[in-house]
């Protein structure tokens, strides 16, 4: 099976996500392809993406007061013990290729989601994961940048046309309607 | 008539006309004269205008006064001493009324003269020889000197094409060594002999000689040839002896260029001025002593020294090769003699000195003392020093001038016998204890350090002549005050009265202070180690202290400072003796530390060495110059006398170094008997023995990969015969089969880990790249915080982890952003092998800008992880496991510090305790190591560089040695096996010397072996290069 010769590094890297996750996102190597992790990003707060809902946001100091639940078992170190079962969790796939670290990861969402840099099969445009790659980079930060671009969308590189066009022209609509599929598809179920 | 002729003939005319006439103008001449020379000299002199040239011999206004002068005789052919001042009075007032009265000065010069810097000399009688005709002189006439311009020899108009160029130059050449003289009212009369000319031109154009003169007597009306008399009155220029001492101290190294002859000293023969003191030591003297010598003694004598300079100076590449070529000791003894000493009487030592001394030590002491004392100081500071003779000069104000007859230094200053070498080289064999004989010399007579402050002026270099004024007599004094109105035109340096300087390696230094504190009687000796950034610059303050210990670096360096005199530091300091340990560190002549010795004023001089001479008599030379043991100090005549004959087989060089050593080298070996034909010194046996290796099977295969691709390039060379221009590269190759043989990962360490060693200098280059880049892309540069965690982490030695690998980086290097990575995941990540891009900061990077980490390991592998013992360690191991229970000492000597890295290795993990000493230590830390080495009864073995621990430490607690590696030179191997078997060791050694047989090790000994053979028989310089390939060659059958 492919996993007996996993480079170290990558092992290595698997150690610490699990042992040291970064906040509010979690990675778990799949049991029969160690290569190939699910991946659960929690949308960052006062974004379109958040876990709390717009029901909080009124009080902004207050939002991560309320609707507590269990937190997600990966979740553990969430920056505050709450999230809400009601929206925010994103689940992506990420595959390590063979080259890896040489070549960059890969990475889908697979939840839906209203992001001009992601498409409705989930491809992420992102720099890092494509020309801008360095083998410094890890899984961790990998992920750490993709929950960064749910908190600064760019309309102006976008890999869904209509979204962006949608962002761009009328951004509080564009934002609405992120919310919404928030609601709809991440809420973490 | 051919050519030829007429330039013969155009070229006896110019011998009389001079260069003020071109060809042209002589071929006209000789043309109008039909070709009759002397009718045409007749013509160009008679004709006024024959050349516009010839407008400055025109007369000018005549001179009534010089008429009036009366007609002296010249006065040194009186040699009347009792009428000397009256005598003199007598010419001075003449020069005076002459200078006075006449104030037409056409040069500038005759008013000048009796300024106080021109001092008159004498006057001569000359016979000029007239180059006219029919022109008149009188008896008393002033005639002026023309001097031959050096430009005008050679650019004389050629009219006539092609061959007779060059005679006509010649002719030119021979022109300008002509001094001319005339009248103001007839123009020139004549020219003055060759002799005198000769001496006088370079005197008068370097501004150090000025001269007048007047007729005596001549023919009514000059002819052609005619004698006229002239008095010629020399005047020297003061000036010249201040310059000479104000340049001397860095101009030291120029009198290898000075020659033999010395015009000034020729003319003072040709002024009939004799010396009231003669010297007793002169150049003739030389050659009269050289017939006793050559008659004496047989040859016998070693080629092989010869030889040793001729090959030398073929392999000037790489540090290894200067060792390479070393006299051995049997050949040393030929030359320096370990001679009888056994006669020599002994003198105990003060009772400050806190040990015993041996007999052989107590015959040292007496003799050094002896040395020392010389004639006794009073006596010593009024006695001409016998290399130089004293005049009077006719100058009334009563001038003496020095002059030495080797050197032709000129000087006002007493020059003393106490500028002689007063000290000597003490040369004893290692081991027997030159330390404590020079610790005992050091309390016997010492007079003081720095506890009067009188000052005296002294001069640098010409050794000045003493130093305390209240060591001079009464004599002495009267000279001083005699004088004194020279001194107020010297610009004396003030130099303070020290007390002993002792100069030695860096590694010694905290061994002379530790021997000095042990064997001195506190209190005796007050020690001060002048070293480190922290040394105290102040001249009273070294003059304070007894003892200052310094190292040859910090003499160099002070050396080449700013105002090295007035800065406080070594330089400014008289001291009252010197004494160089290890002194063949200053055996090239031609290195700033030589050169820096010699330059130290002081009145004892001694030198420690085991090995006077290394590599050449040449080395000799160094020594003696230090020591100022005159004439031997010029380099013109050391050259001249001793090392021209040496190098051409001579055999009165080499008898003459002999002579000039015997009477102040004391050599004695650890083989010398006392006259009672007992060992001087009696240690405990050393029982030496080469182990012979073999390799195992794999290291074998390694070895001969290696051999074979070594052999390859080798042989390229040798086909393209070039062999000895590549000799550095074969050394390389030699090296790296040299290391394999100690350890195959030896072969395998990085080589680059050295250049940034130093972290400073490493956040230097970080920051200062920042700086440049600062200017145009501020953005990329990292910050100085950045910097100075990363360097940091490296000085703790924390290894990092890789970006890339995520593992502890292994042969990490830096980027220039100051990132650190595997150099192999940095590669793996770019796509084409010469640059990529950071994968950290994503700065475009070349693989030229990586620096590789300085890291304590040397190796681009876990050598611990991957570790395997190589034979040579194996047999080690068995040796010390063997001795373990003893609990006796042992030092491994290894020529390679990543070797000693190695050794670490299987040592902890059979727990021997060890300590290490290498160069990379300062001289605390190698202190506190020998300590502990030598006190601590749990550490078994030192762990030591040979080059770090070659000389002088004294290591005799431990009493085996390991020889993990041969050196070419086995005098170096020898040097620092002695640290352990030298007075003090009480038990029996036991040195091993490690081989691996059937390796380039094993052929190095035969090389060894026949390159005695090559050194005892006498080889052209073709024979010793063929010789050398085919040493080459042997190493790589």
């Amino acid at each position: 099976m492919a996993n007996s010769n996993l480079p170290r590094r990558i092992i290595k890297e698997t150690q610490r996500l699990l042992s040291e996750p970064a906040p509010g996102i979690s990675a778990s190597p799949s049991e029969d392809n160690m290569r190939y992790f699910n991946v659960m990003i929690l949308g960052p707060t006062q974004s379109p993406y958040e876990a709390l809902h717009v029901e909080f946001s009124a009080a902004n100091r207050l939002k991560l007061c309320g609707c507590m639940v269990q937190p997600h078992k990966a979740l553990g170190s969430w920056r505050s013990p709450s999230t809400s079962s009601c929206g925010g969790v994103f689940k992506l796939e990420l595959f390590l290729p063979e080259e890896y670290p040489m070549a960059a990861p890969k990475v889908r969402f697979l939840t839906k989601i209203y992001h001009p840099n992601i498409d409705k099969l989930g491809r992420i445009c992102l720099d890092i994961l494509k020309d801008k790659w360095s083998p410094a980079l890890q899984i961790r930060t990998v992920l750490l940048s993709i929950q960064a671009l749910l908190s600064a969308p760019n309309p102006d590189d976008p890999l869904s046309e209509n979204i962006a066009k949608h962002w761009k022209t009328k951004e509080a609509e564009a934002v609405e309607t992120a919310k919404e599929w928030t609601r709809l598809y991440a809420s973490g179920a | 008539m051919g050519t030829k002729a007429t330039e013969e003939l155009v070229s006896t005319i110019r011998s009389f006309v001079g260069c003020d006439f071109s060809d042209m103008d002589i071929i006209r001449a000789l043309h109008l004269a039909k070709n009759d020379p002397a009718a045409a000299i007749n013509i160009i002199l008679d004709t006024p205008n024959f050349i516009s040239k010839q407008k400055n011999l025109t007369p000018k206004t005549p001179n009534p006064k010089s008429k009036a002068l009366p007609y002296k005789p010249p006065l040194f052919v009186v040699k009347d001493n009792g009428n000397r001042n009256s005598r003199q009075n007598l010419e001075f007032n003449y020069v005076e009324n002459d200078a006075g009265d006449n104030t037409v000065d056409d040069n500038g010069s005759v008013s000048g003269l009796v300024g106080s810097e021109w001092w008159f000399v004498g006057s001569g009688e000359v016979a000029g020889l007239s180059t006219c005709k029919g022109r008149r002189v009188k008896a008393g006439d002033e005639v002026d000197f023309t001097f031959p311009l050096k430009s005008k020899s050679s650019i004389s108009p050629s009219p006539s094409p092609g061959k007779g160029f060059g005679r006509r130059r010649q002719a030119a050449t021979a022109c300008s060594e002509i001094v001319r003289f005339s009248t103001k009212d007839s123009g020139e009369l004549g020219r003055i002999p060759n002799e005198w000319a000769r001496c006088l031109m370079p005197l008068v154009r370097d501004g150090k000689v000025r001269i007048m003169g007047c007729c005596k007597s001549a023919p009514n009306v000059l002819g052609i040839m005619d004698a006229i008399q002239l008095s010629i009155s020399v005047y020297l220029n003061s000036v010249m002896f201040h310059k000479h001492h104000q340049t001397s101290l860095k101009a030291t190294a120029n009198s290898t260029e000075e020659t033999v002859g010395h015009p000034l000293s020729i003319l003072f023969r040709l002024l009939g001025l004799t010396p009231f003191k003669k010297a007793e030591f002169t150049p003739a003297n030389l050659n009269t002593r050289k017939r006793p010598l050559n008659s004496k003694e047989g040859s016998g004598l070693p080629e092989s020294l010869l030889n040793a300079k001729v090959s030398k100076n073929q392999y000037g590449n790489g540090n290894e090769t200067e060792n390479q070529e070393s006299i051995s000791e049997a050949d040393l003894e030929n030359i320096v003699g370990a001679g009888d000493s056994s006669g020599l009487e002994e003198m105990d030592p003060p009772s400050t000195l806190q040990c015993e001394l041996r007999p052989y030590q107590k015959q040292a002491l007496h003799w050094m003392i002896q040395l020392e004392k010389g004639k006794c100081m009073d006596e010593a500071a009024t006695t001409l020093h016998p290399c130089w003779e004293a005049y009077h000069l006719a100058d009334k104000r009563e001038l003496v001038v020095y002059l030495n007859v080797f050197s032709g230094d000129a000087t006002v200053e007493f020059p003393s016998t106490l500028q002689m070498a007063r000290g000597g080289i003490l040369a004893d064999a290692m081991g027997l204890g030159k330390t404590i004989m020079t610790i005992s010399l050091l309390l016997s007579h010492s007079d003081k350090g720095g506890l009067s402050n009188s000052q005296s002026g002294s001069q640098l270099c010409t050794g000045g002549i003493s130093s305390d004024s209240s060591d001079q007599n009464p004599n002495q004094l009267n000279k001083a005050t005699k004088f004194s109105g020279f001194d107020k035109l010297k610009q004396k340096k003030m130099l303070v009265n020290g007390g002993n300087l002792i100069i030695c390696p860096v590694t010694l230094l905290g061994q002379w202070k530790a021997e000095l504190e042990t064997h001195a009687q506190p209190g005796s000796l007050s020690v001060y180690v002048h070293y480190g950034q922290s040394r105290v610059e102040g001249a009273n303050f070294l003059a304070q202290s007894n003892v200052v210990i310094t190292t040859y670096g910090v003499l160099a360096s002070e050396f080449s400072a700013e105002d090295a005199v007035g800065n406080g530091g070594l330089y400014s300091v008289h001291w009252f003796r010197v004494v160089l340990d290890e002194a063949h560190t200053i055996k090239s002549s031609k290195s700033k530390i030589s050169i820096a010795a010699a330059a130290l004023v002081a009145d004892r001089r001694w030198c420690l060495t085991g090995t006077p001479i290394q590599n050449n008599v040449e080395d000799i030379y160094s020594l003696l110059r230090f020591l100022k043991v005159e004439p031997w100090e010029n380099w013109a005549w050391w050259n001249k006398l001793v090392q021209k004959p040496f190098e051409e087989g001579d055999e009165r060089g080499l008898k003459l170094v002999k002579s000039i050593l015997k009477p102040i080298m004391l050599r004695r070996t650890k083989t010398s008997r006392d006259r009672d034909g007992r060992p001087i010194l009696v240690l405990p046996p050393a029982d030496v023995q080469v182990i012979y290796c073999q390799l195992t099977e794999t290291e074998k295969d390694f070895y001969e990969a290696l051999f074979k691709k070594s052999k390859v390039k080798f042989d390229q060379f040798v086909e393209q015969g070039r062999v000895l221009h590549n000799y550095a590269s074969i050394l390389e190759l030699l090296l790296r089969l040299r290391q394999c043989c100690d350890h195959p990962f030896l072969v395998m360490s990085r080589g680059d880990t050295q250049e940034y060693s130093d972290l400073n200098k490493l956040a230097k280059r970080f920051l200062k790249g920042g700086q440049i880049a600062l200017e145009g892309e501020a953005t990329n540069v990292p910050s100085r915080a950045y910097i100075e965690e990363v360097v940091e982490e490296l000085s703790k030695g924390e290894k990092g982890e890789c970006p890339i690998c995520l593992e502890a980086c292994e042969d990490a290097v830096l980027t220039p952003c100051a990132h650190r990575l595997c150099r192999e995941c940095l590669l793996a990540s770019w796509r084409n092998a010469s640059s990529g891009l950071c994968p950290v900061c994503r700065k475009t990077i070349t693989r030229q800008e990586l620096i590789t980490v300085p890291t304590d390991s040397r190796f681009q592998m876990d050598i611990e992880k991957n570790w395997v013992e190589s034979s040579k360690i194996v047999a080690l191991l068995q040796e010390l496991e063997n001795l373990r229970s003893s609990g006796s000492k042992s030092i491994l000597f290894s020529q390679w510090t990543a070797f000693l890295d190695l050794l670490q290795i299987p040592l902890s993990r059979s727990n021997i305790s060890f300590v290490r000493l290498d160069g990379t230590l300062n001289q605390q830390q190698r202190e506190r190591v020998i300590k502990q080495f030598s006190e601590d009864d749990s550490i078994l073995v030192l762990l030591m560089s040979l080059k770090a621990g070659g000389v002088g430490i004294n290591l005799t607690a431990a009493s085996n040695a390991f020889v993990m590696d041969p050196w070419w030179n086995p005098a170096v191997e020898e040097q620092a096996v002695m640290r352990i078997h030298r007075i003090g060791q009480t038990k029996r050694v036991m040195i091993r010397r490690f081989i691996v047989k059937g390796t380039v090790e094993e052929r190095m000994e035969a090389v060894k072996a026949r390159k005695q053979l090559m050194i005892s028989g006498a080889l052209t310089d073709q024979e010793v290069r063929t010789a050398r390939i085919e040493e080459l060659k042997m190493l790589f059958t």
